[in-house]
C-alpha cells in the first residue's frame, strides 16, 4: 500500500515527490506521539532509528510481539528532507535553505516554508513531540536528549528516557526551528541527538532505540513485554556548563577518545599535526574536568575550530 | 594627496599551509566622520565588489581635483567571505554556514564567529556602513534599501537621498538578529542594507547609481566637503513595507519565462509570465498579477518548484 504524505508537490524536471509518514495505532484516538527525523537530509541516524521503530510499532500493532500493547496513536516522519537525504545534502538541495530554519512555515510561500507548515501541521496535535537529529559532518556527539526552556513536565519526563539531558545549550532556540514552532502548543516536546552527520552509528542508533522505547514505555504508549531498563549513569546539564574547546592553531586533528566519556583536566583529548611537516603542533588536552559531549572526527582544523565539547558539572 | 593602503583586519589558518585573510582598503582624508562599505558577506554576491572599486575610483578622482575634497575616512571591506567567493560559494567554505548569521560573533569563537567579531570591532565608531548584497543567484532587484522597522526613525533619513528606487521597512517579525546591520544598529552604529541585482553577475548601471547615492550620502554626513560636485540624484526611492507588498509564488514546477521587464508597472490581472514544462507544449501556468502595481522583484533563475518565489510586487502608496 502506497504510504501516506504529508505533502506532494511537483518537481520541476523529475517525478513528483513526497514526504511519507507512518501513522500507527488506533485512528480514533488523539494522536499522542509525533516523532520527526531528517530534517537535514544528511543526518542518518535519526532515519534510521525511526524506520526500525516504525517497522516495530507495525508489528506490535499487528500483534506480532506477544503481549505487548500500543495503546495510543503515533505518527513518524523518517525523513523530512527527501530529495537532501537521497542526495547525501544537509539542505534543501534546490535553494539550499536550511528547512530547520523556515518554521512554522507558510502553506503559500516559498517550497521550504511549505515543507515546514506541512511539517507542523502533521504534528503539532501531538501531545508528546520529538525531533531527532546528529550532530554535523565535523563532530561526533554522545547520544543525549535536549530540552528548551521546559516546562516542570517536560523536565520531569526528560529522565524518562534514560540518556544524558542537555537544558538549553544554546542561549536562545532559534525562533525559526521545529522546536521552537512546536512550543507555541500544549504539550511537551524534547531533541534527540547522537553521532555525527553523513554517518549510521549503530552503536548510537541502539543507544538512543532503547531510550525511546524505555520513554513510551513510561508514558504508557506501549505496555507489556519486556521494556528495556538501562542501566547507565546519567546526568543533567545546564546552559552554563556546555564547554566549547575551540583550536587557536590549525592542522590535522587526530583522537582516539570515544565520546561519552569523562575525562580529567588534563587528560590528552587529541594532537593536532603539522599537515605539510607531519610535526605535532600542539598536544590537546581537556581544560577541566567534564563529560566528552561531543569530539571532532573531521581531521582537518582550521584556526578557531571546534575540536571537542565538554559537560562541565558546576564547580568542578 | 589622500592615502590609501591595505590592511589586514583578521587573519586565520588554514589546515595546510594556507591563510584565510580579510583584507580593508582604507582612505584617510581629514579627521572628519569614517564611513564604511562592507561587501561579499555571501560569497556569490558580486555586485558590492564593484560598487567598492568604483567609489575607490570616485574619491582618487575627486581628491585629485579637489585636495579637501575627503573630510573623513572611508573604509571598504569589499570580500568579507574570501574563501566563498574565491570558490562560487554563498555560505563560508567548507561549514555550510552564513556568515551574515554569525554576528555580532565572538574574538575566541569557532571561525565565521571571529570574522564577524573582527569586522564588528573595526566597524565600530563608523558614523555609516553600507552592507550591499545582490540578491541571490534566483532573483533579479532594482536598487533598494532594506531598513528594520526598529531601527527606521535614524534610517530612512539617510536613505532617502542614496539615489535608491525603493526603500523597503521590513516588521519586526521578518528580522534576522544575526546579521552585521541588526548587530552593528543595535551598538549606534548605523547600517543600511542595500540589495541590487542578481547573484553572480554585476550590473554596472545598478552599481554606478548605488555609487552616486553612496556619495551623496557621505556629502550629507560629512565624510566628503560640501563644496565636491558629485552627480546629480536621478532616482527618488518608493516606499515599501509589509502592507503594500505582495509576493508571486510558483503554483507549479517547471520552467518560469517572464513575458514582461523588471521593474515596470503592471495592472492587475496582467499576464507577468508563464511556467512551462520542457517534456510537453502546454502551458502549465499562466503568471498574472494579483495587483496593480510596480515590479520590484523578477525571477532570474529560470526552474521553479512549487512555492518558489517569481516575483514581488508593490503597491504604490499615495
Amino acid at each position: 500500500m502506497k504510504p501516506r504524505s504529508l505533502l506532494d508537490m511537483t518537481a520541476p524536471c523529475r517525478e513528483d515527490f513526497e514526504i511519507p509518514f507512518h501513522e500507527i495505532g488506533d485512528p480514533a484516538k488523539p494522536l499522542s506521539l509525533a516523532l520527526v527525523a531528517g530534517i537535514h537530509g544528511n543526518e542518518l541516524n535519526g532515519v534510521f532509528i525511526l524506520s526500525r521503530l516504525a517497522d516495530y510499532l507495525h508489528g506490535v500493532a499487528a500483534q506480532r510481539y506477544p503481549g505487548v500493547k500500543l495503546h495510543h496513536r503515533v505518527l513518524i516522519v523518517p525523513a523530512v528532507n527527501v530529495l537532501g537525504l537521497n542526495l547525501r545534502m544537509r539542505l534543501w538541495p534546490f535553494d539550499k535553505t536550511d528547512i530547520n530554519r523556515m518554521f512554522p512555515g507558510f502553506d503559500l510561500g516559498e517550497t521550504t516554508q511549505r515543507i515546514a507548515a506541512a511539517v507542523l501541521k502533521a504534528t503539532r496535535e501531538a501531545f508528546y513531540r520529538i525531533d531527532f537529529h546528529s550532530s554535523n559532518l565535523e563532530i561526533e556527539e554522545m547520544p543525549h536528549l535536549r530540552i528548551y526552556d521546559a516546562s516542570e513536565g517536560e523536565r520531569a519526563r526528560a529522565e524518562s528516557f534514560g540518556l544524558t539531558i542537555l537544558e538549553n545549550p544554546i542561549d536562545a532556540v532559534l525562533t525559526v526551528s521545529l522546536i521552537h514552532a512546536w512550543k507555541q502548543y500544549s504539550g511537551e516536546n524534547f531533541v534527540l541527538r547522537g553521532g555525527n552527520a553523513g554517518e549510521l552509528q549503530l552503536e548510537h542508533c541502539e543507544r538512543l532505540f532503547h531510550a525511546l522505547l524505555q520513554f513510551l514505555h513510561s508514558v504508557k504508549i506501549l505496555s507489556g513485554g519486556n521494556p528495556p531498563s538501562i542501566e547507565e549513569e546519567t546526568h543533567q546539564f545546564g546552559a552554563g556548563q556546555n564547554f566549547r574547546l575551540i583550536s587557536d592553531q590549525a592542522g590535522f586533528f587526530v583522537s582516539k577518545l570515544k565520546v561519552g566519556h569523562w575525562v580529567q583536566a588534563g587528560d590528552l583529548l587529541g594532537v593536532l599535526y603539522d599537515g605539510y611537516k607531519g610535526t605535532v603542533r600542539e598536544e590537546i588536552r581537556a581544560p577541566k574536568n567534564g563529560l566528552l559531549l561531543g569530539l571532532r572526527r573531521q581531521p582537518l582544523v582550521f584556526q578557531g575550530d571546534l575540536v571537542a565539547r565538554l559537560l562541565i558539572r558546576n564547580r568542578s | 594627496m589622500v592615502k590609501i593602503k591595505t590592511e589586514n583586519v583578521i587573519a586565520l589558518e588554514l589546515p595546510y599551509r594556507e591563510r584565510m585573510v580579510l583584507q580593508k582598503t582604507v582612505i584617510q582624508g581629514g579627521n572628519g566622520p569614517k564611513a564604511a562599505i562592507v561587501s561579499g558577506i555571501h560569497g556569490d554576491e558580486l555586485e558590492g565588489l564593484y560598487v567598492c572599486h568604483q567609489l575607490i575610483r570616485c574619491i582618487e578622482e575627486l581628491s585629485s581635483r579637489h585636495p579637501g575634497a575627503l573630510r573623513g575616512c572611508v573604509e571598504f571591506y569589499p570580500a568579507m567571505n574570501p574563501l566563498g567567493l574565491d570558490t562560487l560559494q554563498r555560505l563560508v567554505p567548507p561549514y555550510e554556514t552564513d556568515l551574515n548569521r554569525n554576528f555580532p560573533g565572538d574574538p575566541e569563537g569557532i571561525f565565521p564567529e571571529r570574522i564577524a567579531a573582527a569586522a564588528m570591532q573595526n566597524l565600530a565608531g563608523s558614523a555609516m556602513v553600507i552592507d550591499v548584497h545582490a540578491s541571490n543567484i534566483y532573483l533579479r532587484e532594482i536598487p533598494q534599501v532594506r531598513i528594520n522597522q526598529e531601527f527606521s526613525q535614524a534610517l530612512i533619513p539617510l536613505a532617502r537621498n542614496m539615489n535608491l528606487d525603493v526603500i523597503w521597512v521590513h516588521g519586526a517579525m521578518t528580522v534576522l538578529e544575526a546579521t552585521i546591520a541588526h548587530s552593528l544598529n543595535s551598538r549606534g552604529v548605523p547600517c543600511l542594507v542595500v540589495e541590487m541585482g542578481v547573484g553572480m553577475r554585476i550590473t554596472p548601471r545598478f552599481c554606478d547609481q548605488v555609487v552616486t547615492g553612496i556619495l551623496h550620502a557621505w556629502r550629507e554626513i560629512g565624510v566628503l566637503a560640501p563644496e565636491v560636485e558629485i552627480p546629480p540624484l536621478t532616482h527618488v526611492p518608493l516606499v515599501a513595507d509589509d502592507t503594500n507588498v505582495h509576493y508571486l509564488n510558483a503554483d507549479t514546477s517547471g520552467l518560469f519565462v517572464p513575458t514582461v521587464e523588471h521593474w515596470t508597472s503592471v495592472k492587475q490581472g496582467e499576464i507577468l509570465g508563464k511556467i512551462v514544462s520542457p517534456y510537453q507544449g502546454a502551458v502549465l501556468s499562466e503568471v498574472r498579477s494579483p495587483i496593480s502595481g510596480i515590479l520590484f522583484t523578477l525571477r532570474e533563475y529560470p526552474l521553479v518548484y512549487e512555492g518558489s518565489l517569481m516575483a514581488r510586487l508593490m503597491e504604490v502608496k499615495s
